[in-house]
């Protein structure tokens, strides 16, 4: 089974609103110094289930990003884990695109390497917190999308029969290939780049693709990014003392009981 | 194209709360454009859920047929785009929930136009719908301008008041004819009981418990915790991830945005991305080994101390208070 997967490079999502930093225009968020972006954390657990699917199954795994040159550290980093091969569309004109723009960019890039079987994205970015460019990505190519998955229970033939999360639960659906799947964190937990696929990231060539290569008509954004606006948090909680832990305990409950909220 | 069309949700043909709190910020939307409110509901054995779905629509369409339980998106888009058809509305909102995560930025990309998911601010400059979304978890504030037609939001849950408008006078039919299941079919569905009994979005206290009770063999403190106080568990991601708890208790972003009186939240150390689900929490109580924890900038009380010993006394404490 060949499979692709999205990757987005994001600022580390960790980073507490304190210490978020955004560029001059309040456009895009910036990385602070010494804290470098990540792999987005849905899209790994995407690129670990492509890993696993491949040992078992056969067949490669394809990494695309798109980003500024910076991203190819992601890539480099999924070939390090595991991935067969990686692509990095890199056009300036992209990097400013809406869900719609990103999802029609990756859609024609997927088209040109037309091998595959199943597509794995992350359920959502975490930086943008968009969820939307795996549903143009599968609208474009005309597949059919699932997401949140949690797990992939059975291949069988053209077949994947994965769950999908609910609100108190999971619904089993049956999926014929070729398929997008949008991933949840539940599904996995990525695995480390290992000494040799390092190396293989090391030596690996990552083409970088622009708008022209993929045959891209200029586009009109359906949404506008206006600014962005950190949220800072400066209040503090009034500390329940005590003499031990236990006496705060106690002293936790006669608050709540004071206050009427129990 | 002209008024605001808003899609409540259902499950399992119950009118969910957060329904009529689209409702309210469809109203207000309408009341700024100029434009009618229209109301939609798309599912199975709708007749109470038409009753309940309050918002002062001047129509609701309704697709009704028993193909619409279980929930898959490709029926439930195809039902939409029919009623989007019906009354080319300039605006459309739903309620931002697992299923319209799913089937809402598909029908965007089909009728080819904007949406932004996950709003908690709506308003309209001109014709212009501009919205404002928490990006990065929540720790920054995205203001964006939609564009197309019809214009496409997602709207939060607990953000907005629940509408207490009228019915909607006239109810338009619409016998949308079920798509063929197609190369995604519906196999089963496993629903997984909520510990007491007690679901996350209803419940008024909630007990919540993450990474910082440092294993599955700790969770029953906030177990017995949650007993003692007749409340629902709730829990962080890494808690879900680790399998100790199903997903259903997840609170935040990619969880429950939960709305209970008071919330404790017990080795959480407040990421806004946990933050973001417990915005309408009324009371916040923290209790963390770590003074510096941000979760103790949004709790209204806390206490700095290990859940092991802080527990138990408080359980203690409540059982007597309780008596
Ligand atoms: C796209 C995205 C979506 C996300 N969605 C969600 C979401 O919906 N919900 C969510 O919760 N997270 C979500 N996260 C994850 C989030 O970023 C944090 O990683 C997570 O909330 C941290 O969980 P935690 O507070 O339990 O763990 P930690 O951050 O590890 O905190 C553990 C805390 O426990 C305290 N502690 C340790 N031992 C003790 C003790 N003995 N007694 C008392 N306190 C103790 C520590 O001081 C610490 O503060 C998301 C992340 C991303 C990137």
């Amino acid at each position: 089974m060949n499979i692709l997967v999205t990757l987005k490079q994001v600022a580390n999502p960790d980073i507490s609103p304190s210490h978020i930093q955004l560029d001059p225009a309040g456009k895009r968020i910036v990385s602070p110094f010494g804290i470098p972006p990540v792999m987005n954390g849905y899209d790994a657990n995407a690129l670990e289930e492509a890993l696993r699917l491949r040992e078992k199954h056969g067949g490669k795994v394809t990494a695309l990003g798109l980003g500024d040159d910076t991203s190819r550290e992601s890539l480099k980093c999924a070939i390090a884990m595991g991935a067969d091969t990686a692509i990095l569309i890199n056009d300036p004109d992209l990097l400013n695109a809406d869900s719609a723009g990103v999802g029609r960019a990756l859609a024609a890039a997927i088209r040109k390497i037309d091998d595959f079987d199943l597509i794995l994205c992350g359920r959502q970015a975490s930086d943008t917190d968009g969820g939307q460019v795996l549903h143009w990505i599968a609208e474009t190519l005309d597949l059919p999308a699932v997401s949140p998955i949690v797990r992939i229970e059975a291949v069988d033939g053209r077949h994947l029969t994965v769950h999908r999360l609910i609100e108190d639960g999971y619904q089993r659906l049956r999926v014929e290939l070729p398929a997008l799947l949008g991933v949840s964190s539940e599904i996995n937990e990525p695995r480390f780049p290992t000494m040799r696929g390092t190396m293989a990231a090391g030596r690996a060539m990552i083409p970088g693709w622009k708008a022209s290569d993929l045959g891209l008509q200029p586009f009109t954004p359906k949404v506008e990014l206006r600014q962005l606006q950190i949220q800072l948090r400066t209040s503090k909680a009034d500390l329940i003392e005590g003499n031990s832990a236990a006496e705060q305990g106690a002293a936790l409950a006669n608050k709540l009981h004071d206050l009427g909220l129990i | 194209m002209a008024g605001v069309l808003v899609f409540g949700d259902t499950v399992g043909g119950e009118l969910t709360p957060v329904s009529l709190e689209v409702a309210t910020a469809g109203a207000g939307l309408a009341d700024a454009l100029g434009e009618s409110l229209l109301g939609a509901l798309i599912g199975d054995d709708l007749a109470v859920a038409t009753r309940e779905f309050r918002g002062g629509f001047s129509s609701l369409y309704l697709v009704e047929d028993k193909h619409y339980r279980p929930y898959t998106a490709q029926a439930y888009l195809n039902a939409a785009q029919k009623v989007i058809e019906a009354c080319s509305p300039s605006v459309v909102l739903f309620a931002h929930t697992l299923g319209t995560r799913e089937w809402v930025p598909r029908l965007a990309a089909h009728l080819d136009t904007g949406l932004v998911m996950d709003c908690t601010v709506l308003a309209a400059e001109g014709k212009d719908l501009v919205v404002t979304k928490p990006v990065y978890g929540g720790g920054i504030l995205g203001e964006f301008v939609v564009r197309g037609g019809p214009r496409m939001a997602t709207v939060r849950s607990a953000v907005f008041d629940p509408s207490s408008a009228a019915v909607a006078t006239e109810v338009v039919r619409l016998d949308v004819p079920v798509p063929a299941p197609g190369r995604v079919t519906f196999v089963d569905e496993a629903t997984v009981a909520a510990a007491g009994g007690l679901k996350l979005k209803d419940a008024k206290i909630i007990v919540s418990g993450g990474r910082g009770l440092g294993g599955k063999d700790n969770w029953h403190f906030i177990e017995e915790t949650a007993a003692a106080l007749g409340a629902a568990v709730g829990c962080s991601r890494p808690v879900v991830d680790s399998g100790w708890v199903p997903s259903s208790h997840q609170v935040g972003l990619s969880g429950t945005c939960v709305t209970p009186d008071l919330y404790i939240a017990v080795g959480i150390s407040g990421a806004v991305q946990h933050l973001a689900g417990i915005s309408a929490a009324k009371t916040v109580i923290a209790i963390n080994m770590d003074r510096e924890a941000d979760i103790f900038t949004r709790a209204n009380y806390g206490v700095v101390g290990d859940f092991r010993e802080v527990l138990p006394a408080f359980v203690e404490r409540i059982k007597q208070l309780r008596s």
